[in-house]
């Protein structure tokens, strides 16, 4: 099923990597941190709590980048260039991210940064659709965003171009033990 | 006054030409995005769940006012565009609003909602990239889902420099632009306004498509959000999303998928730790009068996809503006009588030529011509029609007279006649031949020919239905069934009181006439006992097959008079069906000529209405006949009838491009099925001087027929 929500999701443009643990996954995205947002002094970073995070140092984390930011406000969103959060779902018959957010925190890093990086564990790719709302009660849930790459146009001609509103980058970083 | 603004649409190449290349490359595309799907059982899905939907609509909508108030959400319904502008205004002033934000709603936009705001001194920004382009220049979108496909990337680059700041011409840079400029404008909002493409009664959810992720961003940074959903927007359970997801992308861009479905069913805490409000409002606007409507309820099965424009032959030529009101093509029309009233339609309906291409692909299955010809009853109705039509239908609907009429003018067009066609008419007519000859009328028409041909006498015996065009322009092709029906052993019997199907005044909505020519028809062709009835002309088939019934039922004929157009529908084939039938049991067939190349050109009542494409093709091929397809063939070559004289600059346009896609494919020969079809590419061939046939199918498959 990976391979076809990567083949899916691929195609809508979003960048997929697998990783075995979420130890590999961690060292990727700081990698991507240092390689993307290099300057320390501002808070570029915004990352969303979520399971992910549990055992992980996040002061250690902060220390070693402090361009990393925890604490989501329209402010610390509204300049960072990267967003950090986890999906709740991956659709594979569409290669889409599921989105559920109950506070306007999770949502704030998919929808302002430039570059949105979704950690989504490997075993939460479901096959479509119809899986997922058999798996939701929508009643329960305020806000749901199905993401399907990043935020696209073709206004101006017809051409098509990426990240208007949204991210331009979708990298999705799957974990395989979660 | 709309034959100006159509000119002035034609002449503008940037609209034309990038409406004309999106369509062109649309109709691929969207095929590839269906790709391992079933459109059909798709659109059956979603025209169930919203026809349930108008059947049910007060039901479906308490439901989803019951279902969204649990919810917490504030909810209000009204029939009245008014109340829907005094509540967000109320709202906005109640809460000091300054500035509110937008996304693409079609609702706001039929109810003109900016325009009431701006008048409050509420500073109002569209943020669909489109959209706010149009604010901007001050413009009406020219396309339901392409608000801006007139505006190059140079007009966008002025209109930005003029009202915001100085920015080259370059797409991405403009993006980046406007991305900056409007993320000033959703930090700085009190409101953001949406509209919503699904609204699930069972869950209060509604669920909002975007490509640009300026939905998420105006529902989620301001701290009220108000949704503004037209009640046809509803369904009943979440899982009727399914189809309408599968099918809206598909079918409006020819995406797989949009980057955003966002589903939002409750007010949460907003960003700044507050409680979000969140408003629902439902508005009616005529549209439980459409849902009582007994033709008009399937138009609630529209979900705004738009792609009845993508594929009309006379939208991608003329655009929006012209074509339309808020809601544009098609199902604009539609939508456009409802909304704003009969007489707001009066100008638009015209413009659709009945080629039935939205039809095929309305993922609502919608009737969408047949509605518009519906409308243009009523407002023939309403209003009468033109002093000439009433003169020229008088005519029609008086044989003896119409005929005498066309025989005499055989005689009197000869000034004007050189092999065969009329090249240049005089004074006001000029314009109907300024793109195309017409054919000059025949010297003997074929109601005279037939009674000198000698026929041998078989058992089986067809009456032919030979329509205006073959009667008296195109006589040849009559002659030409002759032979290939007596060669399969079939005798043709030609009742002399038949007289015209009544097609011109079907499809400008005279009914009176249309079924005052259905019932002389009917007598006549069934004063002969025959096993077949044949028409070489589909536009005529389909009125003898389906139109006779429909239309003597609509105006109240007799029980015994629709027996008698039943039967004769069940006798009723077109030519090329009947044909290839007859060369696949073996009673036709070809000598052994040279292969011969040659295109096809699909009549639009051939291949939509009777499903018929590739019976002619096959037969032409057993023929001997070597087809090289043309681009587009199935598109309507822009004769429509009587749409030719009325809108003769855009008959014209489609007939050009046309020619063109003949033309690419080399080959000297066009056939076809339909004699307007001929009429119609034959009098371009002849205007351009090009060396090219065109003819009847059963022209050709005649003259190749086996030696006896």
């Amino acid at each position: 099923m990976f391979e076809l929500f990567k083949e899916k999701a691929t195609f809508m443009s979003a960048e997929v990597h697998l990783f075995k643990s979420k130890a590999e996954a961690l060292d990727f995205i700081k990698d991507f941190i240092i390689e993307n947002a290099a300057n320390k002094v501002s808070k570029s970073v915004v990352w969303c709590e979520s399971q992910f995070l549990e055992g992980i140092d996040k002061d250690a984390l902060q220390k070693e980048l402090p361009q990393i930011e925890f604490n989501i406000d329209l402010n610390s969103a509204s300049s960072a260039k990267i967003g950090i959060n986890e999906a709740d779902f991956g659709i594979a018959e569409t290669g889409s991210l599921v989105e559920i957010s109950k506070t306007a925190a999770k949502r704030l890093c998919s929808t302002l940064p430039e570059i949105h990086i979704a950690i989504l564990p490997l075993n939460k790719i479901l096959n479509n659709m119809a899986e997922l709302f058999g798996k939701i009660d929508i009643r329960d849930i305020p806000y749901l965003t199905i993401i399907s790459g990043p935020s696209r146009t073709a206004d101006i001609e017809r051409v098509l171009t990426i990240g208007v509103h949204g991210p331009e980058r979708v990298i999705i970083a799957a974990v395989e033990n979660f | 006054m709309i034959k100006e603004e159509i000119k002035k649409a034609l002449e503008n190449a940037n609209l034309s030409g990038a409406l004309t290349r999106f369509s062109e490359a649309y109709a691929v595309s969207r095929k590839k995005a269906y790709e391992g799907l079933d459109f059909e059982e798709i659109r059956e899905k979603i025209a169930s769940i919203k026809s349930y939907v108008a059947e049910h609509l007060d039901e479906v909508i308490a439901k989803f006012i019951d279902s969204a108030k649990k919810n917490g959400a504030k909810v209000f319904f009204t029939k009245n565009p008014e109340e829907v502008r005094s509540y967000i205004i109320e709202l906005a002033k109640k809460n000091n609003v300054k500035s509110i934000v937008k996304s693409k709603s079609m609702a706001t936009e039929e109810i003109h909602l900016n325009k009431y705001l701006k008048e409050e001194g509420i500073e109002v920004n569209e943020t669909d990239l489109g959209e706010w382009i149009i604010q901007l220049a001050g413009q009406r979108p020219s396309h339901m889902v392409l608000p801006a496909i007139h505006l190059t990337r140079y007009d966008v680059s002025d209109i930005f420099t003029k009202k915001v700041e100085p920015i080259e011409p370059d797409i991405a840079q403009m993006v980046k632009f406007a991305r900056k400029q409007l993320r000033r404008k959703f930090l700085a909002a009190d409101m953001g306004i949406t509209g919503a493409n699904i609204a699930v009664a069972e869950t209060g959810t509604i669920v909002l498509f975007t490509n640009e992720g300026n939905a998420r961003l105006t529902m989620t940074l301001p701290k009220i959000h108000v949704a503004v959903v037209g009640v046809e927007k509803l369904v009943p359970k979440l899982e009727d999303v399914i189809p309408i997801a599968q099918a809206l992308p598909r079918s409006a861009t020819a995406q797989l998928i949009t980057s955003y479905m966002s589903f939002v069913t409750k007010p949460y805490t907003h960003i700044d730790g507050s409680q979000k409000e969140f408003h629902i409002i439902l508005l009616d606007n005529n549209r439980s009068a459409i849902a009582k409507d007994p033709k008009f309820k399937q138009t609630l099965q529209c979900i705004r996809c738009a792609s009845c424009l993508n594929v009309c032959p006379v939208f991608r030529l003329i655009g929006g503006h012209v074509f339309g009101k808020v809601y544009t093509g098609g199902i604009g029309t539609i939508l456009t009588a409802w909304t704003e009233g009969l007489r707001a339609s009066k100008d638009i309906q015209g413009l659709c030529i009945q080629c039935g291409n939205c039809e095929k692909v309305c993922p609502g299955k919608i009737k969408i011509p047949e509605l518009i010809l519906e409308i243009r009853k009523k407002l023939t109705k309403e209003e009468g029609i033109t002093f000439t039509s009433k003169a020229i239908f008088s005519v029609v609907n008086n044989r003896k007279l119409f005929h005498t009429i066309l025989k005499t003018a055989s005689k009197l067009q000869k000034p004007f006649t050189s092999e065969g066609f009329i090249r240049h008419l005089p004074l006001f007519l000029s314009e109907f031949t300024e793109k195309r000859s017409l054919p000059a009328i025949a010297d003997v028409p074929f109601r005279d020919r037939i009674k000198k041909i000698q026929q041998p006498k078989y058992d089986k015996k067809a009456v032919f239905y030979s329509g205006c065009l073959i009667d008296f322009a195109y006589p040849e092709i009559g002659e030409a069934l002759v032979k290939i029906l007596n060669r399969a052993g079939i005798e043709v019997i030609f009742p002399q009181e038949q007289t015209c199907c009544g097609a011109p005044a079907r499809y400008t909505g005279v009914m009176d006439v249309a079924a005052n020519n259905a019932k002389q028809n009917i007598e006549a062709l069934l004063s002969v006992e025959a096993d077949f009835v044949v028409s070489a002309c589909p536009t005529c088939t389909v009125a003898l097959k389906t139109q006779f019934i429909n239309d003597l039922q609509e105006q109240k004929a007799s029980e015994k008079v629709i027996k008698e157009a039943k039967k004769l529908s069940q006798k009723v084939y077109d030519a090329s069906e009947l044909i290839n039938i007859l060369i696949k049991e073996g009673k036709i067939e070809f000598r052994r000529l040279p292969e011969t190349a040659f295109t096809y050109h699909d009549p639009c009542h051939l291949i939509r209405t009777l499903n018929i494409s590739k019976e002619p093709r096959e037969s032409l091929e057993k023929s001997g006949m070597k087809l090289v397809e043309m681009f587009e063939s199935d598109t309507c070559c822009g004769m429509g009838g009587s749409y030719s004289i009325k809108f003769p600059e855009i008959s014209g346009t489609i007939l050009r491009r046309k020619l063109e896609n003949i033309k690419k494919t080399e080959t000297k020969l066009v056939c076809t099925d339909c004699p307007g079809c001929v009429m119609q590419i034959r009098g371009g061939i002849d205007k351009d001087g090009l060396d090219i046939q065109v003819k009847h199918s059963i022209e050709v498959l005649a003259e190749r027929l086996k030696e006896e």
